[in-house]
């Protein structure tokens, strides 16, 4: 099928380099996301192999077929907007047929297929339904189903999912994921959610003022951060200098907070530091402190919740670390 | 380094290049003419300025500059008078009746103003029924001719293009705005003056704006009512007409000054309200005030009053058009004499109008859309040029535009005078702007994405184009069609000076009439135009009704 390759792609606006000598390579029925800030490139790159942008150097194949020069409709893509793009003045059948009738599908054949598509997104017997009488989500299902009755060799998401509510968005990007994975179509999301790309992405390249700043899987870009912007942007981490956990080499390390504990919950070989907590908060399953060192940094701290534990400002701590989770920066 | 044009702009760049053509041909190329004939001597061959100097050099026309611009400036304030109070009245106080005011209120828009400026002498003149009625009693008063009449001609015919803009402006102000200002200690009265009108002001003089450059291109209105008064636009006409020499230097040269004092006004606007744009960003209109019963009452009488008034000219001439004329003299009696006479004579007069008002706003459809389309859709230079070269008929007097023509197409490699299509052209170039305005405005409002999404599902984009797109602005493309169908079937400016033969429309025989002393005819004329220009617009709103109902 349909592996990705992107070489040495290069796109300027006016002075801003928005895409900047990317080399990438998508696996066949790979799950795979662009995460980044907004203004990072992730958005040019997707609308470069959608080819809504036009590239100023380097090229982009599916599998063996160059396509960066190709017309845009004749590139053979699904692709999922923000906005969902859904067609006002058709049906849900009407959207769901309409790259299949632009790829001249007709009778029984394209009503089956519509059929098919719409069940697979359960919408099953909305084909009547005017968009206008659908939900934010329900759009957004229209469009995933639109863009999967095509069969196309790859599909696109353009952050489709951060136009619904949080509880809808977790149970949209499961469903995503699921669908992907049955039908075995390469994709490429595009969010600047971390938590969304980390729970979807079989991996993720993470980008940053239009260079990929890492690329792996989620966990490993997690837990092995190359570069500062990569630990922070993957979630909370403290940020300090190897001297303050009493650590060799003048460099910073990246520290998460769940990686620290109270030195009476965490295992005897752990190095210990100590310090005054500086402030407490309980949210629920985990407790989130703050502890002023002797150097005057702040360590963040997320331990999970422990009834018998008094911690109020002002008291003095003794916090664990596991060493095996200090990730050196370069 | 390759040539090839990349695929996203291929079809932009067509279209741009297309429209390019057609407005290059058919408006610079002939505005230029008008140029050169300006600065060339009588043979046409050696450049000179001596025309300039011999045009300004007489009183008269000197006088038809500054009559012209004093009747302009004095018309946009008496519609600003009339129409800011309205426009309020309509936006916050409980006035009895709105939507049917707002519709009475726009049709002077799509009706002939000179048949309003015939009518109000046919009541009003010296031979007036109104006047001999009045002098019967023993009443007096001033002349309608001349300035006082073209001015009230103005009010009551151009209003609306202030009303519109700012009763929408009125309806944009954030309530809390208001609020903020009242918890601040400001009485309601001074609120009003301090801060609603303030942040209405831009949209006033919008409207304004627009009042003022109709004045300045309005040919019918000054004929019918100007006799001695030079008028610019109808001494150009009556130059070009009249002179023998090869090159028609001295109708270029009103012809030029015209195109530069509209110029300046735009771009005087342009640097004025760019600079000040008071969006609210209103969520909801503001509430409706409560008044006490006199204000509301006087509130009440106000609108219909000025409404009602601005349509009893073309009221009065259906009227009388099934009266008795002999020659220009009316008598009391029902007849349907005139009709006959001008059906009589020919039936062609009324073919042509309603054949030209098709061709051009089918033409006009054809070019404005795509045009709207690049203009909004691409951001280039060239999209903004080509913004910019599609908004100029809107400045360009339709006499002007008229004289360009002839002087461009009379000989050489394309010959158009003398036959049908040098006036649908003429029609098309001057009504593409509300083409481009309206079709832009709802391409404004359709999100590119949707595009995109037909584009990736395999749609080319011209394929995405006719089924994307053009279903989604067709309301306002059929709306559209019809204002520029109407306003065609009643264009006199540019039919006067391009009309010929066979090719008359019932414009011109209203003109002609006129000219003749042939009351009967020109009433007659005057109201199967009224009917020709309400027809499509009340077929429209019924179409709209039935479609926003379903």
């Amino acid at each position: 099928m349909t592996g990705i390759v992107i070489e040495g792609v290069e796109r300027s606006f006016g002075s801003v380099r928005a895409v900047d000598g990317v080399n990438l390579t998508v696996g066949d029925g790979e799950f795979f996301t662009l995460l980044g800030p907004s203004g990072c490139g992730k958005t040019t790159l997707l609308r470069m192999i959608a080819g809504f942008c036009e590239l100023d150097g380097g090229e982009i194949r599916f599998g063996a077929k160059r396509i960066d020069r190709l017309p845009a409709h004749t590139r053979d893509i699904g692709m999922v907007f923000q906005n969902y793009a859904v067609f006002p003045n058709l049906t849900v059948a009407g959207n769901v047929a309409y790259g299949l009738k632009a790829r001249r599908v007709a009778g029984t054949e394209l009503a089956r297929r519509v059929d098919e598509a719409l069940a697979l997104v359960q919408l099953a017997g909305y084909g009547e339904r005017w968009p206008h009488q659908l939900s934010g989500g329900q759009l957004q299902r229209v469009a995933i189903a639109r863009a999967l009755v095509i069969r196309p060799q790859v599909l696109l998401f353009d952050e489709p999912l951060s136009n619904l509510d949080a509880r809808l968005r977790v149970s949209m990007r499961a469903e995503i994921r699921e669908l992907q994975k049955s039908l075995g179509i390469t994709a490429i999301y595009v969010t600047h959610d971390q938590e969304e790309a980390m729970s979807v992405s079989d991996r993720i390249a993470l980008m940053q003022s239009g260079k990929l700043e890492q690329v792996g899987a989620p966990a490993e870009i997690y837990r092995n951060p190359t570069s500062r912007f990569a630990a922070e942007f993957m979630g909370t981490t403290n940020l300090i200098e190897a001297r303050t956990l009493g650590r060799d080499g003048a460099g910073m390390v990246s520290l998460r907070p769940e990686a620290l504990r109270l030195d009476s919950e965490a295992p005897a070989g752990w190095p210990r530091v100590g310090g005054v907590i500086a402030h407490v908060e309980i949210l629920g399953p985990i407790t989130r402190l703050d502890v002023r060192l002797a150097d005057g940094s702040l360590l963040k701290v997320a331990a999970l919740d422990e009834p018998h534990r008094t911690l109020a400002p002002g008291a003095a701590v003794m916090l664990a670390y596991d060493p095996a989770r200090v990730t050196v920066l370069t | 380094m390759r040539l090839a044009i990349p695929h996203q702009q291929r079809m932009p760049l067509a279209i741009a290049a297309l429209g390019f053509l057609f407005l290059g041909l058919f408006l610079l190329y002939p505005l230029f003419n008008v140029f050169s004939a300006s600065v060339l001597d009588a043979d046409g061959e050696k450049f000179t300025l001596a025309n300039y100097f011999k045009v300004l050099g007489r009183p008269f026309y000197r006088a038809a500059v500054t009559n012209t611009l004093a009747i302009g400036v004095t018309a946009t304030l008496t519609t600003m008078l009339i129409s800011v109070p309205f426009a309020f009245a309509l936006a916050r106080l409980p006035v009895p009746g709105k939507a049917a005011i707002l519709a009475l209120a726009a049709m002077p828009l799509v009706l002939p103003s000179f048949v309003s400026a015939y009518a109000i002498v046919l009541l009003l003149g010296r031979a007036g029924i109104v006047t001999q009625w009045l002098n019967a009693w023993g009443i007096g008063f001033g002349s309608i001719y001349g300035a006082g009449g073209i001015v009230l001609v103005y009010t009551l015919t151009l209003y609306p293009y202030v009303l519109l803009p700012t009763m929408a402006g009125f309806k944009a102000v954030d309530v809390s705005v208001e609020e903020a200002a009242q918890s601040l200690g400001s009485s309601p009265r001074r609120t009003l003056w301090t801060v609603t009108l303030p942040i209405v002001i831009p949209s006033i003089l919008a409207g304004g704006l627009l009042v003022f450059i109709e004045t300045l291109e309005n040919f019918g209105v000054p004929f019918v009512l100007a006799e001695d008064m030079p008028i610019f636009a109808v001494e150009a006409f009556k130059l070009f007409i009249g002179e023998t020499a090869p090159n028609p230097s001295s109708a270029g040269v009103l012809g030029v000054l015209l195109i530069l004092t509209t110029a300046a006004v735009l771009l005087i606007q342009r640097r004025y309200l760019s600079a000040r744009r008071f969006a609210t960003g209103a969520r909801a209109a503001p509430p409706i005030l409560r008044v006490g019963t006199g204000l509301r009452i006087a509130a009440a009488v106000y609108c219909w009053t000025v409404v009602l008034l601005a349509l009893v000219p073309f009221f009065a001439i259906v009227v009388l058009s099934f009266m008795e004329f002999r020659g220009p003299v009316l008598h009391p009696n029902f007849s349907l004499d005139n009709f006959r006479i001008l059906f009589d004579r020919s039936t062609r007069p009324l073919l042509n109008t309603l054949l030209f008002a098709t061709m051009a706003a089918i033409a006009v459809t054809l070019v404005g859309v795509p045009i709207a389309y690049v203009v909004t859709r691409v951001r280039s230079t060239l999209a903004t040029v080509l913004d910019v070269i599609a908004t100029l008929p809107f400045a360009i007097a339709g006499t002007v535009l008229a004289i360009g023509f002839v002087v461009s197409f009379n000989s050489g490699w394309l010959i158009l005078t003398g036959g049908p299509l040098i006036m649908v052209l003429a029609y098309t170039v001057r009504k593409v702007p509300f083409a481009v305005r309206s079709s832009s405005a709802i391409l404004h409002q359709i999100d590119p994405s949707l595009e995109e999404a037909s584009i990736s599902l395999g749609r080319s984009p011209l394929q995405t184009f006719g089924r994307i797109l053009v279903p989604l602005m067709l309301g306002g493309i059929l709306s559209g069609f019809v204002l520029t169908w109407v306003t065609v079937a009643s264009e006199l400016s540019a039919t006067v000076v391009l009309y010929s033969g066979s090719w008359r429309t019932l414009t011109v025989v209203m003109f002609q009439a006129l000219e003749s002393g042939g009351g009967g005819v020109a009433t007659a004329a005057a109201s199967t135009l009224i009917v020709v220009t309400l027809l499509p617009i009340a077929l429209l709103y019924r179409l709209v009704r039935r479609y926003e109902l379903s």
